[in-house]
């Protein structure tokens, strides 16, 4: 449901700025709205997302958050293909398969693949999860904590865990000709990641976690 | 240009700059990092058309190794081929996969020249003050933003095939140099898309810095 934002005309001699907010998208200044839990505001001219308010948002993205981790885990460890052809039988792992492109040479794009799929992915759920997890359960607030924020919403376009899994079915397609291919569980697995990913970015309402980090300056 | 109807008032106009990040409000002059999330709070990136010029200009340069170098080779004991971009594509849809095929176009082909035009163009429409819709220019800036990772998929696809089809002699294949090409190209002209600070769309003065 989205309500609309009025602006006045009496904004000149309006300077505290906790009663208004500016659109990110075009700077256009509007009062800031008390919005029921699940209602979120629009600018009027650009009509980007200025305020929103999501039901209960530590919880549900904390459980997503650390399902998340735990599949990433779960991803590293088992076999994510195996492939056969003319008797000959291979099955890797994604780790093993970062390690093979390391070991024949190929070390720039398997720290690309590693850091884009593996490391980028986990940095931004462990530091999701420490701020959601200390929010949660009422631990006291640090300092760091809205930096680990910031980061967490920063690194949200290099984690490319969706992309490599349209990479992998593409895979699956060009060498069925040449080889026999099969997928494992870690492949599903990681389905279920981006699956969960992609909900985590439609969960977690930014605006709570930053009045929540506020509370305690 | 589109002038603001009455009543409408830009945060900079009103003396006041929000931060990118959380969305915090703080007075125009002061100096220190936003009182909520600790970031630098500029009220218009700095150098925001410079960085978006130069990052562009890099995934342009790197764009052209990318189609002429080899992405894959493919070692087999019927003999040794190699494939662009571009023939990569040629041979899936020869296979009788056209859906894959053309999955594989638009993300390698058609989206980076697709991203390097929007750019351009918006970008130029800033630095000459072009008269273009406001609206228009925003909802580009959108797409360029969430399209540009997806460029990636032909990366991943070379680097799961390269890591996977390790058959010694019967069958391997090894990433050629425009891949690495391709990968920087795909970097630079995301960081050159996020470079844009939205709100100069809007700014009536067009006011760069």
């Amino acid at each position: 449901m989205t309500i609309a934002v009025d602006q006045t005309d009496q904004l000149s001699g309006q300077r505290s700025s906790n009663d208004l907010i500016a659109c990110p998208g075009c700077d256009l200044l509007h009062f800031r709205q008390n919005l029921q839990i699940g209602e979120f505001a629009r600018c009027e001219r650009c009509s980007d997302v200025l305020q929103t308010r999501k039901p209960h948002t530590i919880d549900r993205s904390l459980a997503l958050v650390l399902a998340c981790i735990a599949l990433l885990i779960i991803s590293l460890c088992l076999p994510f293909m195996s492939l056969s052809r003319s008797g000959i039988e291979s099955t890797i792992s994604v780790l093993d398969a970062v390690g093979a492109l390391w070991m024949s040479n190929m070390r720039w794009l398997g720290l690309m693949t590693l850091g884009f799929i593996v490391l980028l992915p986990l940095a931004r759920l462990s530091l999701l999860g420490w701020v959601l997890w200390r929010i949660r359960f009422n631990r006291e607030l640090r300092r760091s904590m809205p930096l680990a924020f910031r980061w967490a919403i920063k690194l949200e376009p290099w984690a490319m865990a969706d992309i490599f899994m349209v990479g992998v079915v593409v895979s699956l397609v060009k060498v069925s000709t040449l080889a026999n291919l099969q997928v494992g569980l870690a492949f599903w697995s990681l389905l279920i990641l981006v699956a969960l990913s992609i909900l985590i970015n439609q969960l977690l309402c930014r605006d709570s976690v930053w009045s929540y980090l506020n509370k305690a300056q | 240009m589109v002038i603001p109807e009455q009543g409408t008032v830009n945060a900079r106009e009103a003396g006041l700059k929000s931060c990118m990040t959380c969305g915090a409000l703080q007075e125009l002059r002061e100096p220190r990092p936003c009182r909520q999330c600790g970031a630098i709070v500029l009220s218009r990136r700095a150098n925001s058309l410079q960085r978006v010029w130069a990052f562009l200009i890099v995934g342009m340069m790197a764009y052209i190794p990318a189609n002429i170098a080899p992405i894959m080779l493919t070692q087999s004991f019927s003999g040794n081929t190699s494939d662009t971009i571009l023939s990569g594509v040629v041979s899936l849809i020869d296979s009788g996969s056209v859906g894959v095929g053309l999955i594989i176009f638009f993300a390698s082909i058609g989206i980076p020249i697709a991203k390097f035009m929007i750019i351009i163009g918006l970008a130029l429409s800033l630095q000459f003050r072009w008269d273009m819709s406001e609206h228009t220019a925003h909802r580009l800036h959108k797409i360029t933003e969430f399209i540009g990772r997806w460029s990636m998929i032909d990366v991943f696809v070379v680097a799961v095939l390269a890591a996977l089809i390790q058959l010694d002699s019967i069958l391997t294949i090894l990433p050629g140099a425009g891949i690495n090409a391709f990968a920087l190209s795909v970097v630079f002209t995301m960081l050159s898309a996020i470079s844009f600070d939205p709100r100069l769309f809007w700014d009536t003065d067009k006011h760069v810095s």
